[in-house]
Parts: C-alpha cells; structure tokens; sequence
C-alpha cells in the first residue's frame, strides 16, 4: 500500500520457473538454520551478566536510544545482539519472565525472517517480543497475527509492560471494533489481531481507495481533494511487518478458501429459482437420478437424471430454459439435500442459516456458503432466501500475506509444511530444540474397523489411565464427537469437562485447568489453541497428563499440535492416537486397494498394514488440499495478470 | 460442484462495472470453419490475430464502452440461454483480449503491467526460439510497399488466364525433359549432387529459389487480400535457420483474415506455384545449354531443389511448412497440429486416465478422425525425419553432429518427458484421478519395459551367400583335336564315367603317328624275327625297339581314346555352350564344361564384421553349439523357396569372396576393395560360414552359383539389448570409434 518499501514477490513461479523453485525449496530447508540461530543466541546470552547489572533508569536510557538507532534504520548486526539482550532483561523484570536460550533463538529466527518451530508450550509469546519490539522501533508498524481475539488481548496485555517500557505502544484488535477505534489501534507501533480482521481491514482500505493506486495518485487525491476524502478514510497504514502466530495454521490451513468482502446484491429474481428448484428436486432419487460423491463431497446427476430435469423444465421457461443453468440449480439442491445437514453443518437461527464450523464448533453467522449452495440450503429449510451477496473485493491469504515488506511466524509445527512455506511466502522453517529435552511417551497407534468399537476402546483406556489419578485430554475431530464422547463418559460415570464453548476465554480456563489431578477433558483438536497446560500439584509424579487422538485429522501437522499439549517443556506425559475406518478421512482419503488387508482379530485392524492405510489416508488429504491452495494461487495469478484492466486487486 | 460450467464466478466483481470495448483500430472479419461461424479479430499494428466463436463475439460484440461488462452479460444470457458464455469464460475472454492488447477500458493503461506482458513475450518468443533451435527466424525487412507496388503486374498471374499460362510452362518444361531422363538421373546421385565443389552452386540455387518462392506467398496473399478487400499486407521477411541452414522466409499470416479457404490455400500454394514454373524455366535452360557451361550445371541443382525438394518439403503436410497450412485451410481445421496434439492427450486422459469430462480440442464430430489421424502421422513423421537429419548431419560433421542429438533429446525426449511428468503428478485436472493415471501411465512403462527389456526376442541377423557344389569339376580336353559333329551330350544331363562320353573328338595326327608307330613296330617285330637266327645282341635291340615303340602306341592311343572325354565322377554336365564346340578344334588344357554332383550342395555365407564375430561372442566355438543354431536360408528372387541350413564351418579372416556375385559391384551387399577389378577381394575381412542344407527339410532345387540369403537365429534375448548392440554398432561403423 502506500507506504511499501520493496515491491514484494507476488507471483508464484511456473514452468522451468517452479522446478527450480521446488529444487531451492529444498535447498532452503537443508541450511542449518537451528545451527545460525543457537549461536547467534548464544552471542545474546553472553552480555546476560552486564545487562542484569544495569539501573533501572540506565537501562530505559539504553533502551530508547536503541529505539532510535532501529528508527533510523542504521542498526549494526552487534547492536542487534545488544537489543535482544536489552529486552531480554526488561522482559525480566517488567513481566517476570526470563526469555530462555531457545526462546531467543526463536526470536533471532523471526527477526530473520524465518518461521520458527518452536514447540507446544515453550513460550511463543514471550519468544515473540524480542523481534516484535525490533520491528516496532523501526516505527512503520508491525502486525502480530493470532487466531482468535481473546489470544491477541491477552497477548498483548501480557506483554505490554515489556513493550510500554521499550518506549512502543501496544494496541490489540477485537472483531466488533468500529474503523475510528481500528484507525487508533493500527496507529500503535505494534497491533496485535487476527489474521482475519486485518485481512479485512485490508479489503475494506481497498475498497476506500477505489482506484487510486500507487503513492502518486493517492497523494494527488489528497491535495485535490483535501481532508476526509481518499486515503483518510483508510484503517490501515500500510502493511510493514507481520508476526504470524500459528503460521501454519494460517498461512497454510485456512488459505484455503479466499477471503471474501460482500456486500447486498442486486440480483433478486434468483431467490424464487432456488426454491422452484427444491421443489424440483423431491423426485430425484439417490443411484438412479444422481450419485452422491462423499469423496470430493458434490452431488452428480446421472443421464437418467440429466433427462428428468430437461423433461421437468420444458414446461417453465425463464431461468429454467436453458438445460445448464436448471442443471446447475438442481444439483445445488441436490447437494444442500444430501451433504448439508441441518446440526452437522449449519443451524437455524432467526429464520436464517448460520454455519457451524464443524472442527471448533463455533458458530458463523458472517460466513456464507459459496457457489449458491447458501440459498439452496435456506430453500431447503424454507426459509426467507438472502439473495446472494456480491463480492466487493475478494482476497487470498496466499496474496495478502505475501504484500508485507517484513514477514515472520511461529508455530509449533511447520517442518511438514516447509515447502510449501517457502514457495508461497518465501519464509524458511528453523527447527528450535526445545528447552528441556522431551520425555512425552507416544504409544502406537489404534485403528479399529467399527467406530463403536474405537469408542468404547478410548472409555476403557480413560478408565485405566483415570485410575491411576492422571489427568487427561481428549482431542476429537468435531464437535459432534466431543458430544459422542461425552454422553459415553456421562454412562461410564466419569465427570468430565467438554469444550464445544463458544467463547474463547472460557475455552482457555478449562483447558489451563486441563492438568489437574484427575481431570478429564474433551475437546475438539483446535479448541483452546495458544493456552498452556500446566500441570497440577503431584501430578508430574504419576505420569503427566496423557493426551488421547480419537481420530486423525486431515493434516498430520493438527495431530502433532494435539500430542505437543503432553509433556510440554520436559514434564512427563504420554499420547496416544485412536481412528477407525468408518472415519471420514480414511473414508474419503484411503487407498481402495489396501482396503481388502486391513481386517484384523477383535475389531481391530491390523497394526502395521493399519499405520500405512492411515498414513496414506493422511498424505492423500494433505495432498489434495495442497493442490486446491496451488490451484487458488494459480487463478489468482493469472486474474491479476489478465485483469490488469479492472486495476489491480492488491 | 459437478457442473461444466458454472454460471456464475466469485471474481466477477473485478470486471462487472467495467465499461471497456475493443479498440477501436481493431478489424473483425467473419470465417466458416466447418459450418461454424468464427469472428476473427486482426490487430492492424501487429498483424495478430484472435479468434472467437459466435457466442464469445456476440458477448464481446456488445461491449461498446457504455455498457458494462455485467449489462453485456446479461444481455448476452437472455438472448442466448445455454449457449451464452460463463461469468469464468467472460472473465477469461477478456483476459485474453486485454493481454492481446485488442481491448481499451476506462482506466488509465497498466503501464507496469504492459511491461511485464511485454517482457514475458519477449521470453516466451526467446525460449521458444532455444527449444526449436532447428528453426529459428530471424525478421529482416518489411516488404509491403515493394508488393504492393508490383503487385499489379504479377497479380494476373492468379487469374485463370495465369493459371493456363502457368500449366503451358509447365507442360513445356517437362517435354524438354523428355529423352534426357538418364542424364538427369544419373546425375541426381546425391554423391555427386552433395559434392563440396556442387554444394556452393546448389545453396545459391536454392537461395535464389527460396526467395522467389517467398516473394510467391507475399504476391499471393497481396492479390487476394486485395481482391476481397481484407488487406493481405505483409510486413516480416526474413531468414529462417533451418537446420543452420539458412532459407528465406515471409509472414503472409494476414491471408487467415480471407474469407475464402480457397483463397487462404492458395496464397500457401503460392510458394509451390512459382517454384514449379521456375523449374520448368530451368529444364528448358538445361536443355538449350551446352553440358560444360556454368549455366547448364546451376540450371541442372534448380530443376532438382525447384520440384523434387520443393515438393517433399514445402509440399509436405506433416510438416510445419506450406502444405500444412494449405491442408488446414481446406479442411477447415485451423491450428491442425496444435490441436491434433491436444486430442491425443485428450483421448488418453478421456480414456486411459479416466478424467470425467477434459476439454474436448475437436469442435465437430468431423474433426476427431484427422486429428486423430495427423495426430500420429506427423509424430511418427517427425521422429523419422529429425533421426534423418541427425544421422545425415552426423555423417557430415561429427561435433555438430553430437550437439545436434543432445539438443534434440533434450528438446524431444526429456523436456517433454519433464511436463508429462509434471502434469501428471501436479495438473488439477488429474486430481481426483491421479493415482489412476499413474498406474495406468507406470503400468504401460511397465509392460514396455517388461516388451523390450526382459521378454527375450527372436534375434536374427541375414548375410548374403552362394550355392557350391560339394563336389565339382572342370572338364578340360586333355588332348588337341576336333570334335565330333553330334558328340556332345548336351548340359544338364545326368552322366558317369562309365555312360557315353561327354563329347568324342578327333586327332588325325595322333591316328596318323599311331599307324605310323603300328607300322614301325611291325617293322621292328620282323627284323627282330630275322635277326633272331644270327646275333642274340641284335635281337636284343630289336626288343628293345618294339617296345619302346610300344609305349609310344600306348600313349598315343591313351591321347585318343582321352578324345573321348569322360565324367570324372557321376553327376550333372554342365556346359550350356557345349554345341558350339562341335566341329571346333580344341586344345589340351581347353575347358568344356564342368560336372558336379547332383546332391549335397554347401552354401558359402559372407559374414561381415558385425555379423562374423558374434558368432564366436555368442554361440561360442563349440561345433556342436554351432550345428544347432538355427539357419534358415531363402533363395534370392526366389522367397517363397526356403529352407534350414546348418552350420558346417566358419573360417574367419577371408579376403575373397566365394563369387563376385555377392560383392557391391555385382548387386550384392559386400564393399569390395575399389583397386580390385575383378569383384573378389572385399575392402575388409570377413568370415565365411559353410552351411550344410538341411536334408530332412524339402529342399528346393539348388543350382551352383545361386545367391542366397541365410537368416541367423542368435540366442533369443531382449529387444532393449538387440536394440543397444545395433545402436552401438552403428556409431562405430559411422564415426570409427
């Protein structure tokens, strides 16, 4: 935007381009990384003793004249080691916190650019700070991005005396904040919110200028039409630097889909064709009109089925004349009758339909189904039909993120992702060790071909592990097997808590209180992400906390997020992984061909061969979500390209 | 979602409220291609073109600058229903156009995006020039005005008067050809036609040629661009590196804005056209002129390139040269090749990967069996042809010869190989049946591999041989004299030493000296019977007379009765002249003729060096290994006629053939020492292999000095290997190392 440094790299390479992209992607993750950045840590570390003797008042006179050198943009490489040691000691003594040595390495991975694998519960924020603080001197602003607003105030609560003292102001973004307050929020050196209310922002900024692009036409704008026109309407200042928590969940999970701004519509007469078309629709049967397919999730019509809607629509005319388009309504209707459940996907809530996001359960009122299905679902219900909203100004994460001059993330698994990583965003992974060294016990997995059978596997072992006074963490795919789960538990007579909460704080509570002696707690694998479990009093001595998987989800990175919550910084701690056949990822991911081997004695499936079906299953859905972000990427690409007339998007 | 082509798309915000219209210098002209309107789009400043279909024109028609894009659609939608296009297909037709810099929309110009376009050109055109380093082009001038001023005093060469004026030529150079075919062939060997002194001569005819047939196109597509008023300019001539080679070349691309398909064939007939003329100049030139003169032997290199390469090259459709072109036109198919291509890919991802529904490139029905077909002639072609030109160039120079092969299996094998692999593990299209795809693509290499390098394979190689007897004799009259009228027993009898004689012949001077001899031997018996009574000593040398006469008598009769010439063993008379002799004088030592036996012929293989050692490398020196080989062995003019052989002998290092018949100078196959006149001493070795006819098989009737051609069978073993053996030799033998 206006104030960017370096036109960044925005287009993915193809052709000859990618293969060598691909090669350096391998390149890249062979440096060692962990190797630089322990040393330079190391160098840090050194002046703790100098700097632990320092005043208060000459460290904060320290302190500031840093921040001038960093806002003059003259730094020397020494006079960044000295900063971190500086802010390592405010650190100390603002919030009591002492960064470790690997939590300093993860900050000099960040500074440079990189993602840092840093482990569940090494400290990720307090890590944060050190390059955080850097980039706030430089004084053009700097974005932290966390998934949820209750983390980016309580991470910036916390950490704000650390920043308050650095001479920095600190501002968190919640998601029902008005633009005035957003304008002062962004004003802040340093902003903390989250990925999707400053992708927002962005768009809505874009939207403000229209089509003033560029620096010149902006400022010409701004001459012309002086004060409360053009750019002062914007919420942003320009998009300078980013700390992504979570990266890859971010940067990789959730740019799946892009990121829509819509507004009303113009386009009425849609609304009464796609209740015509749940009417239509109640004839066709399953297998003969139409095939239900659950792997890639779309309905499609068979030739029987193609015939019965030509003859159907014969007679109506309008809309329905043209064979494609009444196709095209009919299989939406088909789709939202078959694969869009009413408690499973979505809820009806004042005569309206709000998405239920089936990993954390929490509800969408703001999001709508794409490609018309949103309205067949209402037609479905009956409901009053939304005309579907146009799109105002539409961007992806892949694009959006790769506009900031500075970019930088943690996380606690990235080394799967690293490829990828770098392709969209040119962000190197470095692996951090942890602090302690990790003693988590990971038993083998079980795979059961029934999923009753899976469940009352995992209450026998809650059972056994219960006894032995330990506490315990459920993860579940979706909020409607938490649910499972917990009625099982209620029958067994075990109290437990269950986290299909919507709200985030809560969420973080029961999960801190997650490491309590004899605690059992169901939760879906995302809730409560960012919290820490400690552990209760006595508890480290009967084993930790044990975590168990119920299923395995799409990516093996969220598995692995799931185990990280066990033996955190070098507490004892098992984990250990159930799924069974009847899920939906060895269901719609699994290799047909191995399915004949799988069955094993007693409702198990047979280990080894169970592990590679699994893994495959896993791979499989990785590698298809990988394609669709490429795909996006792609389209994107060649729009911005091809639609250079329409202005640019970003 | 299951749709084709959905109606409605998530970017259409970017475009909707556009106001843009194609610009205003752009041209539009109506086609049929194969009853199927088009709308051809020509940008004036660059001469490109864009097609678009009835329902893309009748969207982008709409766009004047006061609607927006979203007002055209709709409109487009009511009017045309299901035919209509897409939100997707409107979004991406105005890409197309935009970055075809055929569309002008209300906004200031993308300046940093035009620059972009332009650099990405630029290094499309560069890359595209680096993998078709056969064929690079090289612009040069711009020939607009030159034509256009001439082109009213050529332009009745396009009429139907030119056209008879035209064929009169031609009919007219031919007959001059006429009666000096032999010359004209003799002197087409392309030893001597690619001579060094000749190749000067025949690169300035074909210079000459080639620019006169270029200056064909660019009159052509003149004339008829401007009797259908459709421009036809042409602004690019230049050279074309062909092969390094290089040939003019002229861009007459704006003849595709014709209407007419014959008038777009014709300006790519064009070329051809005025080339065949020109021949027809030259065969009356050669005709006229003396043999020696300069004139005579440049006329003679530009009949050849004129017709003879003119027509395999320019007249070729599997090549990307005129006759592709013209052969598109009029089958109404343009970007044949292109899209012959895809629907190969199209069939294979149809059916083999089972992609539910991949872009059909066939717009009719009609069109799937020629692109089908021209799909793999030209592929085939083309292999056929670059391993022509590789080997050829190879021959000539060896370095480039060696660059050539890695450029062109980097261009033809591996980069291609590379995007295959690519697509196959990368392309959306794919994704839902990848693993499909790459087991049915790893299956099909699989069952290739398993074909050629594991299944073993008959392996045969031929070699050239002649018949012999196993037994044969020359007859020789053994004493002078003249031959019995109706003596001779005719050739091809059956004869022994014991049946009538060969042929009896008289010596009167043997008669004579025998009565001579008869009478001084009685003379001798007489004074030896007189003598008898008186001295002991005379009779002594009377005794000794007689016989000494005696053996006289006795070798005189043994030289007559050797006048009555005799088998030397039973067998077959050979003497298909023996008549003539009747009545002649013969001298001792004069053959007549030769008898061989009648079974048991052996058969004299010539094994050359490829062949000769593989004997030893692969059924080893064993004579048993060796007899169970199997042989077969057909008769030269004779293939119906086929028998075993087994092998008797091999004898290596031989210098002389078994007959002249099996050299190169007598038809065979065998190079023979150019010093040696006779046909016999070969230029190299070689071993001769005796084979024995199998006598359990039914033997055709063998006659001695037949050529042959025995058939080895080598131990079966993989093609992959046979392959890599015959490759191996070829360089070896090409380029000696």
């Amino acid at each position: 935007m206006l104030d960017r440094r370096a036109a960044p790299r925005t287009k993915i390479p193809s052709g000859i381009d990618a293969a060598w992209d691909a090669i350096v992607a391998t390149l890249v993750s062979l440096a060692p990384r962990r190797t630089m950045c322990l040393r330079r840590a190391a160098r840090v570390l050194e002046l703790e003793k100098p700097m632990s003797e320092l005043a208060e008042a000459e460290l904060r006179r320290r302190v500031l004249t840093m921040r001038d050198t960093f806002r003059r943009g003259r730094e020397s490489r020494a006079e960044r080691v000295t900063a971190f040691a500086l802010i390592r000691e405010v650190a100390r003594r603002q919030v009591d916190l002492f960064p470790h040595p690997v939590q300093v390495a993860a900050g000099i991975a960040m500074e440079s650019g990189c993602v840092a694998e840093l482990a569940t519960g090494e400290g990720k924020t307090l890590a944060a700070t050190l390059p955080v603080t850097l980039a706030g001197w430089r004084g053009r602003g700097c974005h932290v991005i966390t998934v949820n607003d209750y983390l980016a105030t309580r991470d910036a609560d916390s950490m704000r005396p650390i920043y308050e003292f650095c001479g920095l102001t600190v501002s968190a973004i919640d998601s029902e904040m008005k633009p005035p307050d957003r304008r002062v929020a962004y004003q802040a050196d340093i902003t903390y919110c989250t990925n999707k209310d400053v992708a927002f922002d962005f768009l809505r900024d874009r939207l403000a200028l229209g089509q003033l692009q560029g620096l010149p036409s902006a400022l010409a704008s701004k001459i012309v039409d002086g004060a409360g026109g053009g750019t002062d309407r914007l919420v942003m200042r320009g998009l300078a630097a980013a700390f992504v928590d979570e990266a890859d969940s971010v940067l990789i999970d959730e740019a799946v889909t892009p990121l829509i701004l819509s507004g009303e519509a113009r386009n009425e007469e849609a609304a009464q064709a796609h209740l015509d078309a749940h009417r239509l629709a109640e004839p066709f049967e399953p297998q003969r009109d139409y095939r239900v397919n659950p792997r890639y999730h779309e309905v499609e019509l068979t030739r029987s089925g193609r015939a019965k809607a030509e003859a159907i629509c014969e007679e109506l005319g309008g809309i329905w004349s043209g064979r494609r388009r009444s196709e095209e309504l009919i299989v939406q209707a088909l789709t939202a009758r078959e694969l869009f459940l009413l408690g499973k996907q979505y809820i009806v809530e004042d005569d309206k339909v709000v998405i239920v996001d089936e990993f954390t359960g929490r509800l969408m009122p703001d999001r709508e189904w794409r490609d018309g299905i949103h309205q067949a679902v209402s037609a479905k219900e009956g409901l009053e039909i939304q005309p579907p909203k146009d799109t105002l100004a539409r961007v992806t994460y892949q694009r959006f993120f790769r506009l900031y001059a500075k970019l930088a993330g943690m996380t606690g698994t990235a080394w799967e992702a690293r490829r990828e990583l770098w392709q969209t965003y040119r962000l190197p992974v470095a692996q951090i060790p942890t602090h302690r060294p990790c003693i988590r016990e990971h038993q083998l997995d079980r795979h059961y071909v029934k999923s009753d059978d899976r469940w009352s596997a995992i209450v026998g072992s809650i059972r056994e592990i219960h006894d032995q006074g330990r506490a315990i963490l459920v993860g579940t795919r979706s909020v409607k097997a938490s649910e499972h789960l917990s009625t099982l538990l209620d029958d067994a007579g075990f109290e437990h808590q269950v986290l299909n909460a919507t709200r985030h704080k809560e969420e973080a509570q029961i999960i801190a209180e997650a490491g309590k002696t004899g605690r059992i707690t169901v939760a879906t694998n995302m809730a409560g992400r960012g919290t820490d479990i400690k552990l209760g009093r006595g508890l480290a001595d009967c084993g930790g906390l044990h975590v168990i998987s119920t299923e395995r989800h799409e990516s093996g990175r969220i598995d692995r997020q799931l185990f990280g919550r066990a033996g955190r910084q070098g507490d004892p701690g098992s984990a250990m992984a159930y799924a069974s056949l009847d899920d939906e990822l060895a269901d719609r991911h699994g290799p047909k061909w191995l399915r004949p081997m799988l069955r094993g004695n007693g409702g198990r499936v047979r280990g080894r061969v169970g592990r590679l079906y699994f893994w495959l299953a896993q791979r499989h859905a990785e590698r298809m979500a990988r394609q669709q972000r490429k795909a996006q990427v792609k389209t994107d690409d060649w729009l911005e390209e091809s639609l250079g007339f329409a202005g640019r998007e970003a | 979602m299951a749709i084709d082509r959905p109606t409605f798309h998530e970017s259409w915000y970017r475009v909707a409220d556009m106001k843009p219209q194609l610009r205003s210098a752009v041209q539009t002209y109506r086609q049929q291609y194969r009853g199927d309107m088009y709308h051809v789009l020509r940008d004036p400043s660059n001469n490109q073109f864009f097609r678009l279909t009835e329902s893309d024109y009748h969207f982008v028609g709409l766009l004047d600058g006061d609607r927006t894009v979203s007002e055209a659609w709709n409109e487009t939608i009511d009017e045309l229903g299901d035919e209509a296009v897409t939100q997707w297909e409107a979004i991406q037709l105005l890409g197309q156009l935009y970055v075809s810099n055929l569309l002008q929309a209300d906004l200031p110009p993308d300046a940093q995006g035009m620059f972009e376009r332009h650099r990405k050109r630029v290094r499309r055109e560069v890359s595209s020039y680096m993998m078709n380093l056969l064929f690079v082009r090289i612009p040069l001038f711009d020939p607009n005005r030159v034509l256009d001023q001439w082109v009213r005093w050529v332009g009745w060469i396009y009429t139907p008067i030119g056209f008879l004026a035209w064929a009169a030529l031609l009919v007219v150079g031919g007959l001059h050809l006429v009666g000096r075919g032999e010359e004209l062939v003799t002197g087409a060997d392309p030893q001597k036609l690619l001579a060094t002194e000749n190749l000067l001569m025949l690169y300035l005819a074909m210079a000459v040629i080639k620019t006169i047939h270029e200056f064909g196109h660019g009159f052509a597509c003149k004339h008829f661009g401007r009797s259908s008023n459709t421009g036809g300019e042409v602004h690019t001539m230049g050279i074309m590196l062909l092969v390094f080679m290089p040939v003019p070349y002229v861009d007459a691309s704006s003849s595709w804005a014709f209407r007419s398909k014959w008038h777009r064939a014709l300006v790519g007939v064009g070329g051809l056209h005025v080339e065949l003329a020109v021949a027809a100049v030259a065969a009356i030139v050669w005709n006229r002129t003396p043999d020696t003169s300069l004139v005579h032997a440049l006329a003679y290199n530009m009949i050849f390139i004129a017709s003879i390469s003119a027509l395999l090259f320019n007249g070729n459709p599997l090549l990307r040269f005129d006759a592709y072109y013209i052969l598109s036109d009029i089958l109404e198919i343009p970007n044949l090749a292109q899209r012959s291509k895809q629907f190969l890919y199209y069939l294979v991802k149809r059916y083999a990967y089972g992609v539910k529904r991949p872009r059909q490139p066939a717009h009719s029905a009609g069109e799937k069996p020629w692109l089908l077909v021209y799909a793999i002639a030209s592929t085939m072609y083309r292999f056929v042809i670059m391993t022509g030109i590789m080997l050829f160039v190879a021959n000539q120079f060896f370095g480039l010869g060696v660059i050539l092969v890695v450029v062109a299996l980097v261009t033809w094998l591996f980069v291609p190989m590379g995007k295959f692999l690519h697509f196959l593990f990368n392309h959306g299209e794919l994704v839902r049946v990848r693993s499909r795809a790459i087991t049915v693509t790893a299956g099909t290499l699989a069952a290739i591999v398993v074909l050629v390098g594991v299944i073993p394979c008959r392996d045969t190689t031929r070699a050239q041989g002649v018949v012999e007897p196993q037994r044969l004799a020359v007859v020789y009259m053994e004493s002078d004299g003249f031959v019995d009228v109706d003596s001779a027993v005719q050739s091809g009898a059956n004869v022994d030493p014991n049946s009538r004689p060969l042929l009896t012949a008289r010596n009167r001077e043997l008669e004579t000296s025998l009565a001579d001899l008869l009478a001084q031997q009685a003379l001798a018996s007489v004074r030896r019977e007189a003598a008898s009574e008186e001295d002991q000593a005379v009779v002594q040398i009377y005794n000794d007379q007689w016989h000494t006469l005696q053996d006289q008598i006795d070798r005189v009769r043994e030289q007559i009765e050797q006048l009555r010439v005799r088998a030397p063993f039973a067998g077959r008379w050979v003497s298909p002249n023996v008549d003539q002799f009747e009545g002649a004088f013969l001298r001792r030592g004069t053959a007549i003729g030769m008898v061989t036996s009648t079974h048991g012929d052996v058969i004299r293989v010539v094994a050359d060096q490829q062949l000769g050692p593989r004997f030893a490398d692969e059924i080893g020196r064993d004579a048993k290994a060796l007899r169970a080989m199997r042989v077969d062995v057909r008769v030269a003019g004779r293939p119906s006629a086929e028998f075993r052989g087994v092998i008797d002998d091999i004898a290596p290092n031989q210098t002389h053939l078994p007959s002249p018949a099996l050299g190169r100078l007598a038809g065979g196959s065998i190079d023979i020492d150019p010093e040696d006149t006779q046909g016999i001493k070969t230029a190299e070795p070689f071993f001769e292999v005796r084979l024995v006819p199998d006598a359990e098989g039914r033997l055709p009737p063998l006659h001695a000095g037949q050529r042959v051609v025995a058939r080895f069978h080598m131990r079966a073993k993989p093609l992959a290997v046979q392959w890599y053996r015959a490759v191996r030799q070829l360089v070896q033998r090409r380029f000696q190392i």
